[in-house]
């Protein structure tokens, strides 16, 4: 899984906790994304 | 921001907004808090219903090992005409503007295109774009076709006007490229109470408004001192982007760019008074040779999403006059065509050029371990110095060391790649 903050830029506050902190983060939004399981707009480019 | 008003806002949130099929998996946009979530096959199975389509037709592949399937963002510069005459202006705007530009039908065009296509958001700027009286109405449009538009603005002109439709945009930054007299030295022209005085009324009617600092060798000794106004302001970012030598800015180039030395001092400053003031900091693309050449996780960097230039891929620019560029510092060349025919011109072998050759890289890069981050760096300094986009960013440290090294062994061992090096002096 691969946060990205988007647009006009790339936010390196992250840098200040490190791999530690993002280790601890990345679940904690995984389990946020299926709470709030719903059906949002589905693009399919093609 | 205090516990109840969290809760409100986790309550307000419907949580997912929009989901992209990528090859790798698919892109989730997160109303709150704002972020698009890169997310495997997997997980996306896992979080969100009913995923199928051409991209999984494909085996799964990591990301950055493709284009993804249209661009994340467009910048769009809606007018060149700009009063301000800034030194560096990288896009030349003049009180003229540009020849042929587009009005608020072939913009909207443009965003319907975008819309369809996947894209989350829009910058727009200029020029000065909050001259312009429809501005507010393309907003609008934008949120319409599933689009966030963000801003950017000099602050000087329009300010009026955009109060009234501040709520229409997702972010708004103003350009501040110094305090006080700093903003003069580098702008050339005394506009910063003006420019504080916009950003004081915009923040009194809206949360998510930053700065933009263009920084300069002029500028960096202050950058703690901006953070610290960003801070007093109660801003919710400062996004620090890297003089680029495009319009104005090619003549300026040689006077406002930074040292080598302040480009590897960069990381550790911006960090320290991101620390020390506790305010968000965002870098632009062209700055992840001055984050790799203090060896980060590598790691890191990738679950950050944390990419050098990204032209032709997560992002793409458009003209004054529509005319499609790889990103919003690059010239159009001939032949290019408009945004509104973005789709076909995606898939076209040789799209967007250089910008997508970045794997062909030589060296430094080529045995760089950030490369495939970092791409090479800012094809647009490389363009300019060089005279080739595919050159290897010739403001990037590693680079610079490498140059020098080949200079002190008073040889040229590799020819071919020799001709090509860019130097700085």
């Amino acid at each position: 899984m691969n946060p990205n903050s988007s647009s006009l830029g790339v936010d390196v506050t992250f840098l200040l906790v490190g791999a530690t902190a993002l280790a601890v983060v990345t679940p904690i939004v995984g389990a946020w994304l299926r709470w709030r399981r719903n059906k949002p707009d589905v693009h399919d480019a093609a | 921001m205090t516990l109840r008003e969290l809760v409100a806002r986790v309550t307000a949130s419907r949580g997912m907004r929009r989901a992209r099929l990528e090859r790798f998996g698919a892109i989730v946009q997160l109303a709150w808090p704002r972020a698009l979530v890169f997310v495997d096959r997997a997980m996306a199975r896992r979080v969100v219903r009913g995923l199928k389509g051409e991209p999984w037709n494909d085996s799964e592949s990591a990301l950055g090992e493709h284009v993804l399937s249209a661009p994340l963002e467009a910048h769009l510069q809606l007018t060149n005409r700009c009063g301000a005459g800034c030194a560096g202006c990288y896009t030349g705007a003049s009180p003229a503007g540009a020849p042929n530009e587009w009005g608020l039908a072939e913009w909207k065009r443009a965003l319907d295109v975008l819309g369809a296509a996947g894209v989350f958001h829009v910058a727009l700027g200029g020029g000065e774009s909050t001259t312009l009286p429809w501005l507010g109405e393309l907003a609008a449009h934008a949120r319409l076709r599933g689009i966030v538009p963000n801003l950017t603005t000099s602050g000087l002109e329009g300010l009026a006007r955009l109060l009234a439709i501040a709520d229409r945009f997702g972010q708004i930054n103003v350009s501040l490229d110094g305090l006080g007299a700093t903003y003069a030295a580098v702008r050339g022209f005394d506009g910063f109470a003006r420019a504080d005085a916009a950003i004081r009324a915009l923040r009194a009617v809206k949360r998510e408004v930053g700065i933009n600092v263009v920084v300069t060798r002029r500028n960096f000794d202050e950058l703690a001192a901006i953070f610290a106004y960003a801070r007093e302001r109660r801003l919710s970012e400062v996004e620090l982007l890297r003089f680029k030598p495009s319009g104005r800015g090619a003549r300026a180039y040689d006077e406002l760019r930074c040292t080598d030395a302040q480009h590897r001092a960069f990381l550790p400053t911006i960090l320290a008074a991101a620390r020390r003031h506790r305010v968000r900091v965002k870098v632009d693309c062209s700055y992840t040779p001055m984050l790799a050449h203090h060896q980060p996780d590598r790691a890191l960097l990738a679950e950050l999403a944390v990419y050098g230039c990204t032209g032709g891929d997560f992002l793409v620019g458009a003209k004054a006059d529509g005319r499609l560029t790889a990103c919003s510092f690059m010239g159009s060349p001939e032949g290019r065509p408009r945004v509104t025919d973005l789709a076909a011109y995606w898939r076209a072998p040789d799209a967007f050029g250089a910008f997508r050759r970045w794997r062909d890289a030589r060296e430094p890069c080529a045995s760089c371990a950030y490369h495939d981050l970092c791409r090479g760096g800012c094809k647009v300094a490389s363009a300019h110095v060089a005279r080739d986009p595919a050159a290897p960013d010739p403001e990037c440290p590693r680079v610079v060391d490498h140059v020098r090294a080949i200079e002190a062994r008073g040889s040229v061992p590799h020819e071919r790649a020799r001709r090509h090096l860019p130097t700085l002096r």
